[in-house]
């Protein structure tokens, strides 16, 4: 039986699969299943439709398995300047798309994450004696399901309108847009609509949250993860519900250019959908297991315990039901969100890649 | 990042630990306790101030290090000043900078590259913090038994006259007993020698202390030394509540302290001085002179010279002949309230500057006064040779 499998080659597996590797486990030792090599891919082409051009995380939005060295030091090194490194004593270094992308490259390479990927979406996870069955890929004893966002959320009074496209698809811009949405992705195509001479209207149910990460800063650590494991379900998945609300970070990269087009009579806020030309939805992600077919299958069959959307989960990712001394289930990416509400952030996978390793690390089979 | 409290207090520990090993090596090299001192003072500030404050900040970007560790020095300095601890400015302050920049360098580089999770465990290191812990502890305690255990050893000084010179050699305490004498004068030749309640008679000084560290004199008597009272020379010294009598001796000094510019700060406090040439004096120096009463000498009460440092505060002159307090020869004198009353005018030596200033900056000084109460006195407060006098700022 080969110990470790990883469901979902996207960016969370790739870097649960560098926390693996740093911990001492071989290519050889570990399988990746996915449909695309590379880890970058399904992110890219969504970055590239909203035009992205920086991260919103800060140089420890990385997939390496340590915060140290973060993005802020190899840029400094490469560019030979100590700028990144200052603006990241202050929270202000956003490394660039491409600089990401390139340490998502260099980590490829180095890790020897191609030898472990097999190109095969699976479906379906399986309790078995001792471990968990893949879809006739054979019996792994720890796997951690990296399934990504189950679809693109388009709202359902949208559906079939031809003027809407999501934000994640590759779209152009026309003379008068409608952008739907309070969030980073939303704000980026305000953005991108005014910067290509669009008239733009801001549809939102409510007002933006402005915040430099997704959630409050100390719930990246244990710190604000103690209180947050402390909760009942219900007062759970409410503490969810308020983290997850849309955001997007403060500062004058946002708000200059929308006082001035708004001030130009180019940027308005209204409550519904008018006549423009175009709309783009965005509205993120559909929400909750139910709409992944993998995740639905697993709690099905298994009987596993939900809240709300979200799988119950023990702090350290891993599904309490599935989850002994012989063998480990544990989620990783936006699924984890029920232990690690920024789950769905780079830091999250590495968070949730520790906490895999260290249930690896202490299983009496492995 | 955002740190538990066992995350802060096991994270600043570990990084103390490496910056107190070294401050171990350098207090044996020393032969001086102060490093460990410093380093057990920034521990046990840095881990109050944990609890007690920083703990409230619910998130510490990079940037905090610089004002959280200015306000930890700010603290550190006030209780070395505060507790009158003797630790050298500028290698204290080194030191503490080096263990600020440990900390931040391990906590921001070092300790997450060793442990993955550092970030999202909120600072905590498991094992390694425990480790760091008690190691810190364990060299603390190590430092505290071994200088219990180098102790010096006291000698008692009994009753009655002793015949002098008594020349030191090694480490003690010599302590005397109610109505100890030497006649004949102390020399000391050794590191780290304290002597107390002794009265010395006679001598060619009464006390010499020459070419060694951490002498401590408190609560010494000295009169009818042919030279100086106590002559302290290429040495730091610690004199305290002593008394000086020179009566009759119109050349010798009451307090000679000279040429231990490179030494740290020496310290004068309590000693009262009756006679001789002048009360207390330095040369190349850097000594403060505190809370002492000087008399009846036959030219300066106080004079601090020959490119002195240091502050003279709350003391008494009277008598003086010429000048009461002199900051001279390219010093930087410190006067805070001193009493200079009844200084004697000397003009008819031929010297101008002799005509009896309470308070006199010579020959490019710069003296700082505040507080003084100069009555009685010729020329209350002047200036000779490019000197200066102003405000304490």
């Amino acid at each position: 039986m080969t110990p470790v499998a990883i469901v979902g080659s996207g960016l969370a597996g790739f870097t649960v699969y560098q926390a693996l590797r740093r911990g001492g486990l071989e290519p050889g030792q570990i399988a990746v299943f996915g449909p695309e090599r590379d880890p970058a891919a399904v992110w890219r082409r969504r970055a590239e439709a909203i035009r992205q051009r920086a991260m919103r995380s800060e140089s420890d939005g990385h997939c390496g398995p340590s915060s140290f060295p973060g993005l802020a030091f190899t840029g400094a090194r490469r560019r030979r300047s100590l700028r990144p490194l200052v603006a990241s004593l202050a929270d202000r270094y956003h490394p660039t798309v491409e600089e990401f992308l390139e340490h998502v490259e260099r980590r490829r390479a180095r890790s020897g994450w191609d030898e472990s990927v097999v190109e095969s979406r699976v479906e379906r996870v399986r309790a078995v004696d001792g471990g968990f069955e893949l879809d006739g890929h054979g019996a792994f004893r720890h796997v951690l399901v990296a399934p990504g966002h189950p679809g693109l959320n388009l709202p359902a009074e949208l559906r079939g309108d031809r003027r809407a496209v999501h934000a994640y698809e590759p779209h152009d811009y026309a003379s008068t847009v409608t952008v739907v949405g309070a969030g980073l992705a939303a704000a980026t195509e305000w953005l991108n609509a005014l910067a290509a001479g669009a008239e733009v209207v801001s549809v939102r149910r409510r007002e933006p949250l402005r915040r430099p990460l997704n959630v409050p800063r100390p719930y990246f650590s244990r710190r604000g993860l103690a209180g947050f494991h402390a909760l009942g379900p219900a007062e759970r998945a409410a503490r969810l519900r308020t983290l997850l609300a849309p955001s997007y970070p403060p500062g004058r990269a946002f708000d200059e250019p929308l006082a001035r087009a708004a001030a130009e009579g180019r940027f308005r806020v209204e409550a519904a959908v008018d006549g423009t030309e175009q709309v783009i939805c965005a509205t993120g992600f559909l929400r909750g297991y139910r709409h992944d077919p993998l995740l639905a299958a697993l709690v099905r069959e298994h009987g596993l315990e939900t809240a709300g959307a979200w799988i119950v989960l023990a702090p350290d990712c891993t599904v309490p039901a599935l989850t002994d001394d012989t063998r480990t289930l544990a989620l990783a990416g936006v699924p984890a969100q029920w232990a690690f509400p920024a789950a769905d952030t780079l830091a999250g996978a590495r968070y949730a890649g520790h906490r895999f390793l260290a249930r690896i690390g202490s299983c009496r089979t492995r | 990042m955002s740190y538990t409290l066992t995350g802060r207090v096991s994270s600043r520990l570990t990084a103390l630990l490496p910056v107190l090993l070294a401050a171990c090596g350098l207090a044996a090299a020393l032969h001086r306790a102060w490093p460990v001192e410093l380093v057990a003072l920034m521990a046990g500030v840095g881990v109050l101030l944990d609890v007690q404050a920083w703990h409230r900040l619910p998130y510490q970007p990079a940037w905090a290090a610089l004002p959280l560790g200015a306000a930890e020095l700010g603290l550190v300095t006030a209780i070395v000043l505060g507790a009158g601890l003797h630790v050298p400015f500028l290698p204290a302050l080194g030191l503490f900078g080096a263990g600020w920049l440990a900390s931040v360098l391990l906590s921001q580089a070092a300790f997450p590259a060793l442990r993955p999770g550092y970030a999202e465990d909120g600072g905590e290191l498991g094992r390694l913090g425990a480790v760091g812990a008690a190691g810190v502890v364990l060299a603390l305690a190590g430092s505290a038994a071994t200088v219990y255990a180098r102790r010096p050893p006291v000698v008692h000084l009994e009753a009655g006259v002793h015949r002098g010179p008594l020349v030191i050699t090694r480490r003690e305490v010599l302590e005397g007993e109610p109505g100890a004498v030497v006649r004949g004068g102390i020399v000391i030749r050794h590191d780290d020698v304290r002597v107390e309640d002794v009265t010395v008679v006679g001598g060619e000084n009464g006390i010499t202390v020459e070419g060694v560290r951490g002498t401590v004199l408190r609560g010494v008597t000295v009169s009818g030394a042919k030279l100086d009272g106590i002559h302290v020379r290429l040495a730091d010294v610690m004199i305290e509540d002593c008394t000086v009598d020179m009566l009759g001796n119109p050349l010798g000094q009451g307090i000679d302290i000279s040429y231990n510019m490179d030494l740290g700060m020496s310290r004068v406090e309590g000693c009262t001085v009756v006679g001789g040439m002048e009360g207390i004096v330095t040369h190349s120096s850097m000594t403060d002179i505190v809370d002492n009463e000087v008399s009846r000498t036959r030219e300066r009460g106080i004079s601090v010279t020959e490119m002195s440092m240091g502050t003279v505060a709350e003391n008494e002159v009277r008598d003086a002949l010429g000048v009461g307090l002199l900051c001279n020869d390219r010093s930087v004198c410190t006067f805070e309230h001193n009493t200079v009353v009844g200084t004697r005018d000397d003009s008819a030596s031929g010297n101008a500057s002799r005509s009896g200033y309470g308070l006199l900056a010579s020959f490019q000084s710069e003296a700082e006064v505040e507080g003084n109460e100069l009555d009685a006195n010729p020329v209350p407060m002047g200036t000779v040779v490019d000197s200066l006098i102003r405000p304490v700022e």
